[in-house]
């Protein structure tokens, strides 16, 4: 009992530094939000099924109309490149906190905070499209949530017999006649692709994306909201493929590459699409994206 | 003070007490089991030499593999589709998991494999140890998830005490039940077939007609169907049916390469007469079916194999031959293996 004077004397002293900190103009760290609009050209997607008719068309350098029911895609191993171009990596290594799937069915998906980012100004911000190969065993003891949040069934990113996530999932029709289109991507690789010492098979469906901010996003008092667009009209007519979707006509031999089959669940005919959707990583690192606006 | 002191104390027995029981638990003798590696047989995947099977270790994977609450609805474990009477495969054309969901392929034998370069029948699988998750959580198979599992059987003594004794604790981890899943595959070795004994000249000498698909056999089937495996392990377009499904592609579902579009592993026929139906769904119902098909003349690909291709698309086999291959291919049978 005698002792309890100098704890309410501590609570004291820690309640003024806390105040303190507080009246602080330039706080060491804040918020920033992301936020993804996901567009056909300039017009912001609306979904719908094969007859609709709100769902938002679009169509294709080869003339081919099309329309979505379901997009959804992975983001991961977001980096935030400061004005003198050091970069501070947000939860690289945890999909818990650094992963998310955007599902343009689910509004509030499409909105991802960055969480105590420190205080300064920003350049630049680089992403990955998918899971980069390191992280994408689907283990979901180690990342219970996003393990949780990309299997749901109402999300379907698990892609279960390559034992990693789907890293985009696009569904819906085109032509005049609703044919299906089904694209799903994710990696299949086993050691690292362009390494002969490791790789051994498949394809790396990661791409990783670099967007040079049109202002800075200054962190500080403020917590800037980044709009990052992605116009999935790239999808078929992309900076390194223009695509033709042809229905799959049978047969036993692989199907002529200058055309693209609407259906890919695997890694066939998959990197065109990958490529058009995140980039090369060589000559094109932006694929579908590029930044809508920066609001500080 | 006296009464504070005799509180610390009662707790610092305990303390002791559970300290006793900790270190009770970790020296247990869990010894590796040799794999007694057939004649002739390829050499080790080199995963068998980071996860060695060990007595309690494979003995734990046994149990697991045989665990109905790997599914959703704790009605299908591994061994409802890879049954040992099967040589670890089943009878249905396609694999049948939870709520007789049917899956994309015809299930494949579990024997051997320790000696394997690729698992599946696309080779998406090159360490078995990253095998056991993919039916766990696959809608078609067993759809579930490896932390529903583990809550599942966590609390049960027996699994307690083989976690013990295989690891030297009672965690029960995702790693931990894949490594031993895998640990009790690699030592199902099949090597005591009729085939063997007379390779091993012990005393058993084939029939005519055994001898004469022998020869026929390495002379129509041995290019592919090689080794002590009898698969050369590689994959290859041979004009099979088609799988009807969007999603099949063969090897190129994998590779992304349009050359392995509709290449499959070429499958070991060790214990194929306990495995019909054949093919990667299922095509053909008898091992007979297999032959009139490859006679009769196989689907023209690109990439079809340059074997077939080199012979008109087919594999000519007289009735007679058909007889005697199919003779030969039954002395690969070990019928110690499926009835253990």
């Amino acid at each position: 009992m005698k002792k309890q004077p100098n704890y309410l004397s501590l609570s004291l002293f820690l309640l003024v530094m806390v105040s303190c900190s507080k009246d602080n103009d330039n706080p060491v760290a804040n918020n920033i939000a992301l936020h993804f609009n996901n567009t056909f050209k300039n017009t912001t997607i609306v979904l719908g099924d094969a007859t609709s008719s709100t769902a938002t068309a679009n169509t294709s350098a080869e003339g081919q109309i099309h329309h979505f029911s379901e997009l959804k895609y992975v983001i991961s191993n977001i980096r935030l490149i400061k004005a003198d171009g050091i970069e501070i990596p947000y939860h690289i290594n945890n999909l818990d906190q650094g992963a998310t799937v955007v599902n343009q069915a689910k509004p509030q998906t499409l909105d991802f905070v960055l969480r105590n980012v420190p205080a300064s100004e920003y350049k630049q911000i680089k992403f990955g499209l998918g899971v980069k190969p390191e992280l994408n065993i689907l283990d979901e003891a180690r990342f219970p949530n996003f393990y949780a949040e990309a299997g749901a069934n109402d999300t379907e990113m698990h892609w279960e017999w390559g034992a990693g996530y789907r890293f985009t999932k696009l569904e819906g029709f085109y032509d005049s006649d609703h044919k299906e289109i089904s694209i799903h991507t994710g990696s299949t690789v086993e050691g690292t692709n362009g390494d002969p010492d490791t790789y051994t098979q498949g394809v790396d469906a990661y791409r990783d994306i670099t967007l040079t901010l049109p202002n800075h996003a200054i962190v500080g008092r403020n917590a800037p909201k980044i709009t990052i667009k992605a116009d999935f009209d790239k999808l078929l007519s992309g900076k390194i493929n223009t695509i033709t979707l042809k229905s799959k006509t049978g047969g036993n031999s692989h199907s002529d590459d200058s055309n693209a089959t609407p259906n890919v669940t695997s890694a066939v005919q998959m990197v065109k699409f990958v490529d058009n959707l995140g980039g090369n990583g060589s000559s094109d690192i932006t694929g579908i994206f590029s930044i809508g606006s920066v609001a500080n | 003070m006296r009464q504070v002191l005799v509180i610390i104390s009662f707790f610092l027995v305990l303390l002791s007490c559970s300290r006793d029981d900790v270190s009770e638990q970790i020296p247990y003798d869990n010894p590796e089991i040799p794999l007694g590696i057939p004649h002739g047989f390829p050499p080790l995947n080199g995963s068998v030499n980071g996860n060695k099977p060990t007595r309690y270790g494979a003995e734990l994977g046994k149990k697991l593999f045989h665990e109905k609450r790997f599914s959703g609805n704790n009605t299908i474990s591994c061994a409802s589709c890879h049954n040992r009477s099967k040589a670890f495969a089943d009878n249905n054309i396609q694999a049948i998991g939870i709520n007789g969901r049917v899956g994309l392929r015809n299930t494949p034998p579990i024997q051997n494999l320790a000696f394997m370069k690729f698992y599946n029948w696309d080779g998406n699988i090159l360490q078995l140890e990253k095998q056991p998750l993919v039916p766990i959580i696959t809608h078609e198979e067993m759809n579930s998830s490896i932390l529903e599992v583990i809550r599942k059987i966590r609390d049960e003594y027996e699994y307690k005490d083989l976690f013990r004794k295989a690891f030297g604790d009672e965690d029960i981890t995702p790693d931990r039940i894949y490594r031993s899943i895998a640990q009790y595959e690699y030592t199902l070795i099949s090597a005591n077939s009729k085939y063997d004994r007379v390779k091993r000249d012990k005393g058993e000498t084939f029939t005519e007609n055994e001898e004469r698909g022998y020869q026929t056999f390495k002379i129509k089937c041995a290019s592919c169907h090689s080794t002590e495996l009898f698969t050369d392990q590689s994959f290859r377009n041979v004009g099979f049916p088609l799988n009807p499904s969007a999603e099949e592609a063969g090897r190129a579902r994998v590779t992304g390469i349009a050359a392995d579009f509709m290449r499959f592993r070429v499958p070991s026929l060790r214990n194929v007469e306990y495995t019909a139906p054949y093919g990667s769904f299922g095509q053909f119902p008898t091992l007979r079916a297999v032959l009139d098909y490859f006679d009769n003349g196989v689907l023209d690909a690109d990439n079809l194999d340059p074997i077939l291709k080199e012979n008109g698309n087919r594999i000519p086999l007289t009735e007679q031959e058909k007889q005697d291959i199919i003779s030969f291919i039954k002395t690969l049978s070990d019928s110690t293996f499926v009835r253990k």
